[in-house]
């Protein structure tokens, strides 16, 4: 049975499954391995592959919200007709030099 | 049914009859009113086969726990070793109840809102606001940006707890609010990834820029500074604090 158009838009908007389509689908969970497999059948974990969480040490005294109050509208940068930006090198050298110059 | 019953029964109608049917039973009652209760009950079976005794049926099985079931509560055929322990009763009234002991201080706790209910007023959350902007990110240091990105992260594992016992409590679109909350702080963390990657191009830059300065050497030793202020005048701009908004470099 060949499904008709309208029944085959809806299928569209179905997840893709390993049945549908030809080999090299790989599905998995969203998450990436933590290691490899050997050619004996085992796992070798990888220590570089392995996710590590550093939590900041302050974040109890962390007064930042994700939010910011609708009191204050939305500011937009000014770098004084640079036409680099944020991006520009010499400014943040310039600001390197008077707050650090060390490192 | 003994003779006796019968012929009161047989009896019993046509005194009724004389009475009126608005304040009595009707009719067909009056056979069971009348007679004694005892004497309708049953007392031997219908059959005239003998009952099969316990001996004679051989095809009984083995089962010693025949018969028990949860359902009936007709409790163990054979007592067991808890037989003579008292069963706990259930407590029903809720103020004689133990309290239950939970740590205030349980890292699970960030899985909820300031009053540690499980769903938020609306009120709550009107409170809060929209997303950050680039422009307010780029003042802000390393540290701060690290913090607030692990705050968005807090934040966003209460609301998907939020969501996930709305939804499991099938509250109705009247109570249930689906508000982008969620969408903000995942702007605000797009933010913080935008201004993180300006910062490391601009330090790109700025490194090649260095490069020909004369001021800068960059490859002094760890006790020199890498700024050496050619003018005199420059000395006194020069701040000795290791700021940290310059935490990419």
């Amino acid at each position: 049975m060949k499904p008709t158009a309208a029944l085959y838009s809806r299928l569209r908007r179905l997840p893709l499954t390993t049945k549908q389509v030809s080999n090299g689908f790989y599905k998995g969970t969203g998450t990436g391995a933590m290691g490899r497999h050997t050619k004996h059948g085992g796992y070798v974990i990888e220590w570089r592959k392995v996710r590590t969480y550093v939590v900041p040490e302050q974040l109890k005294d962390c007064k930042l919200t994700p939010f910011v109050t609708m009191q204050m509208r939305p500011s937009k940068g000014r770098f004084e007709g640079d036409p680099k930006g944020a991006l520009s090198g010499e400014a943040y050298l310039k600001r390197w030099k008077i707050e650090n110059g060390i490192d | 049914m003994s003779g006796r019953s019968l012929t009161l029964q047989l009896s019993t109608p046509r005194r009724v009859l004389s009475f009126s049917l608005e304040s009595h039973p009707p009719i067909f009652l009056a056979p069971l009113l009348a007679s004694n209760p005892q004497s309708i009950h049953q007392r031997s079976s219908f059959s005239t086969t003998a009952t099969l005794s316990v001996r004679a049926n051989r095809k009984r099985d083995g089962n010693p726990h025949r018969g028990e079931s949860a359902l009936r509560r007709t409790g163990l055929r054979y007592p067991n070793g808890m037989s003579k322990q008292p069963l706990p009763q259930p407590v029903l009234d809720p103020k004689k109840r133990s309290p239950i002991i939970v740590d205030e201080n349980h890292g699970l706790w960030g899985f909820f809102n300031k009053n540690r209910t499980a769903l938020s007023t609306n009120k709550d959350s009107d409170q809060r606001g929209r997303p950050w902007t680039v422009e307010e990110l780029r003042h802000k240091s390393w540290e701060d940006l690290h913090s607030l990105w692990y705050k968005c992260c807090i934040e966003r594992n209460r609301f998907a707890t939020e969501f996930k016992e709305r939804k499991r409590l099938q509250l109705g679109p009247r109570v249930y609010r689906p508000i982008n909350h969620d969408l903000a702080i995942r702007q605000t963390q797009a933010k913080i990834k935008h201004t993180l990657t300006e910062r490391w191009y601009a330090w790109q830059e700025a490194w090649k820029v260095a490069e020909n300065d004369p001021e800068v050497n960059l490859n002094a030793e760890l006790d020199t500074p890498a700024y050496q202020p050619s003018a005199l005048e420059d000395e006194e701009e020069v701040d000795e604090k290791p700021q940290a908004a310059s935490g990419a470099a």
